[in-house]
């Protein structure tokens, strides 16, 4: 798998951080939430942008119709040993994506 | 261009309630007197709704021209019995399987516009026109508007646009169904005020300046007051000798309804004088009395086995949630949500699965019909006054999704399913509740006069809003033009045809294609919700 040499991230994954972050932007660009600077891999979905679970239910729905354009299973992303993760952070979501078939 | 057909929706709306806000009342007067007018010019009947009168399936037959049985939504959320436990999730666009008239008439080169309408978000990429979604949160607003621009447009062009006191707040519209002070009670109808003010602004605008073939919004703000003040509204319950609380929570409802009149005013006259104007409900309302603890009759007849509360916050949070919780391994027969209103029966895929064999369904479900008509309150009356199966009340693609029994209470009330005694008591007092008799009348160029008619179905609605803008009725729809709503001249240029059968509606397709993980997926994302632990 082609590496981007400068971060270690796989190619495929650094694609989709792109597009992730431009979904996000728009997303979030009418949010009333405090994060300030660019958003990057490492940016949290509930402890930097003030997701709230109904706002992971509409990302997942535009992640599907906009990056993945089919059904995803999220489960595996967001279930860890049969809880629900505290948080997701960009890098975690587009290496997820990434590994889909 | 102009727009040929105005359509308003009014969620809940009843014609006990209507009549009363469009004549003079001794000391109140006419709350709707614009609404009079076009009443006493125009057709109107009752709307029967779907056999479960229900937002979600009854808005999406009015969109669609077909039942639940066909369109293949059923209730707020969607379940599937996977044996071992129960999935839930949220019915969205993708999952009506039915093509809506704004897709149908988009195709035939119609420009519509839909506001406020459930079960239209994520809106269809191909619509010719704007959708701008109801049941939506304030910050997903933007997203699901079609097409790509225009919320941004609204936002600049309307002075005071508001997303937020516009847009669906779950925390608020959990209300709806709570007990609430005699304070909080007024502020729950006056928070529908400025709330149905934006949906106005927003439609005062999408009229004014794309004038679309087909114009569409529904006020929602009906259903929601008259759950909570239904004592206010009904005629039946007008108190002897009413108190302050009543004369106050009264005229704030009769401000909204006063609003509602002005709405419809600007609306018609912008529609112009060439345009058809109908107005619909989804269901109807009228007042429950008592509560049915359906499953809890359930346990006492051996059907079902609660899970065990261990008294944990997580357990109780559980346990009050409106999802039914229950030992599966030990179910046979339960009620999934109050919203349902039936019941489901287990049926076991292989030996060993919960459930009943195959073979003892019909068995196992007549004695089940028998046993809940003989339940009766205190008093001795029945409280189950019919019990329908599926096969006869939801034929079509989608059937296998519905209750297999949908109960008919004889209050029209919606059951409980919390872990309670007595499985009937009595409520405090009357309150609010579906019926299933809602609106739908019409006026303007070409309308009949005839006033009262004769009651039509709800998959009416589709057609004949259809037939007003130029278009035939599809060949698979289910319901049929409402040829009593147009005068004969009209309808003698104008006749009824039937034409191509509709093309495929969302995305159930691939719902249905979800893998094991993806059903895990949609309990992680409802408790996020708050609707599960």
């Amino acid at each position: 798998m082609a590496n981007d040499l400068s971060t270690g991230v796989p190619a495929a994954s650094a694609a989709l951080t792109g597009k992730l972050i431009a979904l996000l932007e728009d997303f979030t660009q009418d949010w009333d939430h405090e994060f300030e600077g660019g958003m990057g891999r490492d940016t949290r979905l509930l402890a930097d942008l003030g997701f709230e679970s109904i706002d992971i239910i509409q990302l997942i729905v535009a992640i599907e119709e906009d990056i993945a354009k089919k059904k995803v299973a999220f489960d595996k992303l967001l279930m860890k040993d049969g809880r629900y993760v505290d948080d997701l952070s960009i890098g975690q979501i587009a290496d997820f994506l990434a590994a889909q078939p | 261009m102009s727009t040929k057909t105005l359509f308003i929706g009014m969620d809940g709306c009843t014609f006990t309630v209507l009549n009363e806000m469009t004549r003079d009342l001794p000391g109140e007067g006419v709350a709707m007197p614009y609404l009079a007018g076009l009443m006493a010019k125009g057709v109107r009947a009752k709307l029967r709704s779907t056999p479960n009168p229900l937002t979600p399936p009854a808005w999406t037959s009015i969109m669609t021209g077909k039942g639940p049985g066909e369109h293949g939504v059923f209730d707020f959320i969607r379940a599937e019995d996977k044996g071992g436990d129960v999935y839930w999730t949220l019915y969205d666009s993708r999952d009506v399987d039915a093509e809506m008239i704004w897709s149908i008439a988009s195709r035939a080169g119609k420009k519509i516009a839909a506001l406020n309408f459930p079960l239209t978000a994520p809106p269809p990429k191909d619509t010719n026109g704007s959708i701008v979604p109801g049941f939506i949160p304030a910050k997903h607003l933007r997203r699901n508007s079609h097409p790509a621009g225009l919320f941004e447009r609204i936002k600049q062009a309307i002075p005071g646009f508001d997303p937020k006191e516009l847009a669906w707040d779950f925390d608020k519209e959990k209300q709806a169904m709570e007990t609430l002070s005699d304070a909080d009670m007024e502020n729950w109808v006056r928070y529908h005020l400025p709330r149905e003010e934006q949906w106005f602004a927003i439609a005062e605008y999408i009229l004014q300046n794309d004038q679309p073939d087909l114009m569409a919004v529904m006020f929602d703000g009906t259903d929601k007051i008259q759950h909570q003040a239904w004592q206010f509204l009904d005629p039946g319950l007008v108190p002897a000798e009413p108190g302050d609380l009543y004369r106050r929570v009264r005229g704030v409802c009769r401000e909204y309804f006063g609003n509602v009149d002005r709405y419809i005013k600007r609306l018609v006259e912008l529609a112009g004088p060439e345009a058809q104007v109908f107005f619909a409900s989804d269901h109807g309302f009228t007042a429950t009395v008592e509560v049915l603890r359906i499953n809890s009759y359930l346990e006492d007849l051996g059907y079902l086995k609660w899970a065990v509360n261990d008294g944990s916050e997580q357990a109780l949070r559980r346990e009050a949630s409106d999802f039914a919780n229950l030992d599966w391994s030990k179910t046979i027969a339960y009620c999934r949500t109050p919203s349902s209103n039936g019941i489901h029966i287990r049926v076991a895929d292989k030996p060993g699965d919960p459930g009943i064999p195959a073979k003892d369904y019909n068995r196992v479900r007549d004695k089940l019909i028998e046993e809940l008509k003989q339940l009766r309150n205190e008093d001795g009356e029945p409280v189950i006054v019919d019990v329908l199966k599926r096969e006869d009340w939801f034929p079509g693609a989608h059937m296998k999704d519905a209750c297999d029994l949908t109960l008919v209470l004889r209050d029209n009330g919606f059951v409980s399913i919390r872990n309670l005694k007595p499985a009937v008591v009595k409520r405090p007092g009357p309150i609010g509740t579906h019926h299933p008799d809602g609106i739908f009348m019409a006026c303007g160029k070409g309308i009949s006069e005839a006033g009262m008619v004769a009651r039509r179905k709800i998959v009416d609605v589709a057609p004949t809003l259809l037939h007003s803008l130029g278009l035939p009725t599809p060949s698979d729809f289910e319901g049929k033009v409402a040829e009593s709503f147009f005068g004969e001249s009209w309808l003698a240029q104008n006749p009824v045809r039937i034409g191509l059968p509709t093309q495929r509606g969302g995305e159930r397709q691939k719902s249905e294609e979800m893998d094991e993980g993806e059903k895990q997926q949609i309990i992680e994302q409802l408790q996020m919700l708050g609707y599960m632990e």
